[in-house]
This record gives structure tokens, sequence and C-alpha cells, in this order.
């Protein structure tokens, strides 16, 4: 078990050096479980297989516990990784696949029979451990991947989308039982994923990229709630944020922002926030979740400077909420989550109050969360 | 693609059972049977020549000279395989002699050839270099050549390396084996990556990685180069004939040849002939038998995954 630290760390490919992580600065702690998100392509992969080894690193340095591990091969870095293909050996029995980095590293035979058929107990995959992997479902078979990772009781797992080839169902369940093992044996995890519900279900913290470069490092909670620029806003959440493009304009004495459709006034504390940003007429992004968008009445009487129309153009029916998406004279369009008491149609105009507990405003040039 | 699939089952089964192959039958549909029955006239018709090896050599000598010849032995007899042996032991060189050559020949070229296929594939599959391309397509031309086109420079290589009238002679100018590389190469490429990294993050050497994972994975590209290695090695005349003056070094396809080569009129030895050509045979045939199932399964290519 060990802290794992990356100083600087940068990956360049191929003849014309492009940039696949990009300074990438990080202090993973120990026993905790990082995930790195993002969509694809961005540089995950990447960096995890340079902490493994599987990748020269390119600049920067990687420690694992307190050793300088650059130089070092995949095998004395003590890690394990577990792939997203499953990587089991296909011609050896799956008790021989997990006990085949014991046998490598000459443990007595009375001990490895041990450690197998402790981390068989721990997986529950004790009944199949003569079989071969092709007569394995997809979900035993990640179950065995795991197996093989946790035998060698290393100081960091290292997970590379391990459960994106298992259908829904399964993926649900296997996420709980990583969680579950995690918490039993309490090894420094890194988890790639690009699925945002695995990060925020699994993840301490999640590590969100884009394009080979850290966008955030924060609690999941935090994720979602202050995402630090544009990017990550738009990224985490199963329904988008909605965006409003506008300015901040002094109205009657009271900041407002405008759009070209609607102005909204802003609350005492974002016109703290913005007096001290010095400024107003800022060209300005605010971001809001659809479920901050209501038709209820406690928030029109909360917020009634803070309420705009829209056209009902359909209606997403997901069981426990309806998602309503709406365009506001034709020029801006948004979502609302409201409860299924409420049904609107097609083409009817409603009243929507904002939450402005809940805002986001963006810098619109940097993309930045303004805050202060 | 079902009889593709019936083919497999075939490979896999590890006991032949009739009532499997009848079960499978039935699962046919009728332009199914009709190419089984082609194939099955086809396969009768392909299974004549050796059942004619089979017979002829033990034919006694009035019966090797019917007209019309006839199929099936009516009076067996060892014959001939005394004539081959009593034929050559008042020779120079005895008969057995070549049939030591050719085993031990045979032998060490196949190991050599399905060890430096799978060396080079792996090489060029999962360690690829700067030009590693270059190299594998180089070697693919080269199996445009006629290997005629090779005799002089091959000779004059094995003439420099001193191993004229060894059995280096016989054995190095056929380990080098494009198709082996090629089939191997098409494999190793379908084991995949994570597989391999998988076992480096577990410890395992390159030859451990090799070894251990790479060649069981493999096994049914093995069989089927093991099978051509074999052959082309059991069956060379080639090295006999251009680097062996030593007549104690030529091998026994080189001696078959010399004993039917001016045969095509002559009475003697007609019998000597037909059982040299079961004794040549036969090795291939049980080498073939001993690795079919392999050899189907990398045909219908159960493969892998
Ligand atoms: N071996 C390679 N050679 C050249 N470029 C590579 C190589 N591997 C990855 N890249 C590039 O590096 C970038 C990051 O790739 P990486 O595999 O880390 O992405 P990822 O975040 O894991 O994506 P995914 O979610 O699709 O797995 C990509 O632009 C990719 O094209
Ligand atoms: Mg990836």
């Amino acid at each position: 078990m060990a802290r794992i630290l990356l100083n600087n760390v940068t990956k360049r490919y191929g003849k014309f050096k492009e940039l696949a992580v990009d300074n990438f600065n990080m202090d993973i702690k120990d026993q905790e479980f990082l995930v790195f998100l993002g969509p694809s392509g961005c540089g995950k992969s990447t960096t995890l297989r340079m902490v493994a080894g599987l990748e020269d690193i390119s600049e920067g340095e990687i420690y694992i516990g307190d050793t300088l591990v650059n130089d070092y091969p995949p095998k004395d870095r003590d890690i394990s990784m577990v792939f997203q293909n499953y990587a089991l050996y296909p011609n050896l029995t799956v008790y021989e696949n997990i006990a085949f980095g014991l046998r490598i590293r000459k443990m007595p035979k009375h001990e490895i029979e041990a450690a197998v058929k402790r981390a068989a107990d721990v997986l529950e995959i004790g009944n199949f451990l003569n079989r071969k992997p092709r007569e394995l479902s997809g979900g035993q078979r990640q179950r065995v991947a795991l197996g093989r990772a946790i035998v060698r009781s290393p100081q960091a797992f290292l997970m590379d989308e391990p459960l994106s080839n298992l259908d829904a169902k399964l993926r649900v369940q296997m996420r709980a039982e990583i969680i579950r093992l995690h918490r039993t044996i309490g090894v420094t995890t890194i988890y790639v994923t690009h699925d945002q519900i695995e990060a925020m279900t699994m993840g301490d913290r999640i590590v969100v990229m884009n394009k080979g470069v850290i966008q955030q490092v924060d609690t999941p909670e935090q994720i979602y709630h202050k995402p630090q620029n544009l990017f990550v806003a738009k990224f985490i959440g199963n329904q988008p944020m909605n965006f409003f493009e506008g300015t901040i304009e002094e109205i009657n004495g009271y900041l407002t922002f405008s759009t070209q459709t609607f102005s909204i006034r802003l609350t005492d504390k974002q016109t703290k926030m913005f007096n001290q940003l010095r400024g107003v007429s800022y060209n300005i992004i605010m971001g809001i979740r659809p479920e901050y968008m209501s038709f209820e009445k406690e928030m029109f009487d909360v917020y009634p400077n803070a309420v705009l129309k829209g056209v009902l153009q359909f209606n997403e029916f997901i069981g426990s909420d309806h998602y309503y998406h709406l365009d506001s004279q034709g020029r801006e369009s948004f979502t609302v989550r409201a409860h299924p008491r409420f049904s609107y149609r097609e083409g009817e105009e409603v009243r929507v109050a904002i939450d402005m507990e809940k805002v986001l405003f963006f810098d619109s040039k940097t993309e930045k969360l303004l805050t202060i | 693609m079902k009889m593709i699939e019936v083919l497999r089952n075939f490979a896999q089964e590890s006991k032949w059972k009739w009532s499997n192959f009848l079960l499978e039958i039935k699962r046919l549909d009728r332009t199914q049977y009709i190419i089984l029955f082609f194939l099955t006239i086809a396969s009768i018709f392909m299974l004549l020549p050796i059942v004619y090896i089979f017979n002829h050599a033990f034919k006694p000598l009035h019966e090797l000279f019917l007209f019309p010849p006839t199929f099936i032995v009516q009076d067996p007899t060892f014959q001939n395989f005394i004539e081959l042996l009593t034929l050559t032991s008042n020779t120079f060189v005895p008969v057995s002699r070549f049939i030591f050559n050719s085993v031990i020949v045979t032998v060490l070229a196949t190991i050599a050839m399905v060890v430096t296929s799978a060396l080079c594939a792996y090489a060029l599959s999962k360690h690829p270099f700067p030009g590693s391309k270059l190299v594998f397509s180089l070697i693919m031309i080269s199996l445009l050549f006629v290997p005629q086109v090779l005799q002089i420079p091959r000779y004059v290589v094995v003439e420099s390396l001193g191993i004229m009238n060894t059995y280096w002679g016989h054995v190095l100018p056929l380990i080098a084996m494009p198709v082996g590389v090629f089939l191997m190469k098409q494999f190793i490429d379908q084991v995949p990556n994570e597989v391999l990294e998988a076992a480096k993050i577990d410890g395992a050497s390159e030859f451990g990685m090799f070894f251990r994972i790479v060649m069981p994975i493999v096994t049914p590209a093995i069989a089927t180069i093991a099978i051509i290695s074999f052959q082309s090695a059991w069956g060379n005349t080639e090295t006999s004939q251009l680097f062996m003056q030593d007549e104690s070094m030529k091998t026994l396809p080189y001696y078959m040849m010399s004993l039917t080569a001016n045969l095509a009129n002559s009475v003697a030895r007609q019998g000597a002939a037909a059982a040299g050509a079961l004794i040549m045979f036969l090795p291939q045939f049980i080498m073939f038998l001993f690795f079919q199932r392999k050899v189907i399964a990398t045909m219908a290519h159960s493969g892998i995954k």
C-alpha cells in the first residue's frame, strides 16, 4: 500500500511528438480510490500505462511509495493491472491464471495454494478454478482478472475500464463488488473509465481529463456541483447542464444576467462576487442543471425575479421523472426535470423558475468558473 | 458457415462418435447435403492413391505387372521389402543408412523450422521495430522465388560455411521458412497485447511469455507448420544432390529417386520401388493423423479467443 506521485508527467507519441498527456501532476493518497474520467482519447489509459510501466515516460517523474519508478520495469513496480478485455491467459485454468505471478516469483507451493484460495474466496470464484477462461461468462472472467490482481497483494491496483465489456446489470453488480473489495483490502487504486456514473459512485476523488490535460481533481460532489470550467460542466451529468449566453448588466440598481430573451436578478451573494470581480457587462455563460429549474410553486415564491418562459418542444419520460425540453423564443433551448405530476403538452407555453443558489457563471472567454 | 462449424465440432470433439456425426449431419440443409455429397466423392477419389500405395507395396511380382492393374492386393507378401533391403545390402551404402540419415535430418529440420518460424513471427508481431514491416514484406516476397533460382547461391553459402557432407548441410538450408513465418504471424497477431502485458506485470520474462503464453495459444499453428516442415524435410532431395558428395550422407528420398530414376521401362526393382514408396509415404501419413485435429482447427479457425 502506498501513495503514488506524478510530477509533471508528459507523454509524447510518434514521429510528430504529439502530446498525449500534458504535464500531469497528481498526488494519490495511500488507500485512495482515484478515478480518471474523460472522453475517448484524452490520455487516461496512457497515464495509467505510464504508472504501470507499460509505456515510457517522455518527461516527468512517477513515484510509487517512496521509490522513483521511472526506470523500473512493470514487474518491479509492485502493482497489478486489470484490463478491459480481461487479458486472461487463455491456455491456463483459472487457478493457474491466478497463480501465474506467484509461480514466477517462486513462492512455495503451499503458500501459492493458500493465496489463490483466499483470493478465490473473496471473489467467489472457488467453483471454477479448474475451468479455462473461455468457459466463463464475462463477469466471471473479470472476477478472475481481479483475483489475479489481488493475489500478489501489490502496492496499487491499476484498472483500465474493467467493466465496459459487461452488460449494464452486471456492471452495476461488479461496481459494488470492486468498491467492497477496495473497502476490505484498502489498496491504493487508480481506476480509468469514461462512464461518469462509475466515476461518481466509485471514486474518492475524480480526475477529469481532456486532451491530455487535467481539468479538475475533486470529490464527486464538488465535480458535480462546482465544475471548474465549461468542459467539466458539460461532461458531467447524465442530462446535460443548461447553458445560456448573456451579459451582466445593472438594471434598476440591481445586477442582472440578461440574455436575448430574458433577464434574471442575481442574488446578493452573486452581486457581491461580480462587484469584487470589478465588473458588469461581462460576457458570461450561465449554467444550471435541469433539476434546479422548476415548475414548483414554492420556487416561484423564493425566486420571483428568476423566471423565464419557454415553449415545450418534447418530453422525455424516464419513469421517476419527466425531462421537459423547452425553447425560449426559438433562440435558447433548455431542459427541466419535473415530477411526473406535472404534465404539459407539446407546444404549450410554461413558466420556469430557476434556483439561483445553484446557478454557475463561467467567463465565456476563459471558460472558467467565476468564484471568489 | 455451418459447414465450418460442423468441421470445427469434429475437430474439438475429443472422441469421434458416430452418433454425434449423424446428429451434425441432420442439421444440414439441402444445398449442404449436395456439397457434402460431392466432397465425399472427391475425397474418395483423393483416397485412391493412398489405398494404391498400401496395396502395391505388398503385391508379389506377378501381381505388380498385371494388366489391367488391380487395386487390392490378392496375395500379400513382404517380398518387396526384403528385396529393397537385400538390394542394397551388398552395395556400398545399405538402405538402413539412408533411412537413418533421413530420420535425423527430418527431426532436426522440423524442430528448427518450427522454432525459427515462431521466434521470427513473434518478434515481427509483438515487438515491431523500425523497418519490421519491410522485413516481413521481404520474407513474403521470398515466397515467390522458385527454389531452382536459389540453388547456386545456396551452394556457395553452404560451401563457404564448410558444412558440405554434414547434417548441417541438410538442415540449415531448410530452416528459413516464409510460409511458417506467415502462418505463425497470423496467429500471434491475434493474441491480444494485453495478455502479454498482464504477463509482463506478473513478472514473466520475454522467454517466459513466449513459451508459457504465446506458444500454448498457437498450438494449432505449430501443428500445421510441423506437418508442412516435416513434409518438406522428409521429401527433400535437393540437399543430398547438391551438398552431399559422400554417399553415406545422402537421404532416403534421394535414394528412392535414383532407384526409380530409370525404372519406367524396366522390370527389375519394381517391387523394391513399391516398398520404398510406402516407406516414404508412411511417416507423413502418421504425422498427419497425429496432428490432423489441430490442423483442421487451424483451417476452421477455431483459434484463440
Ligand atoms: N501507441 C500509440 N501511438 C501513438 N499514439 C497513441 C498511442 N496510444 C495512444 N495514442 C494517442 O494518445 C492519446 C491518448 O490515448 P489513450 O489511449 O490514453 O486515451 P484514453 O483516454 O484511454 O481513451 P479511451 O477512453 O478511448 O480508452 C490519443 O490521442 C491516442 O491517439
Ligand atoms: Mg483507454
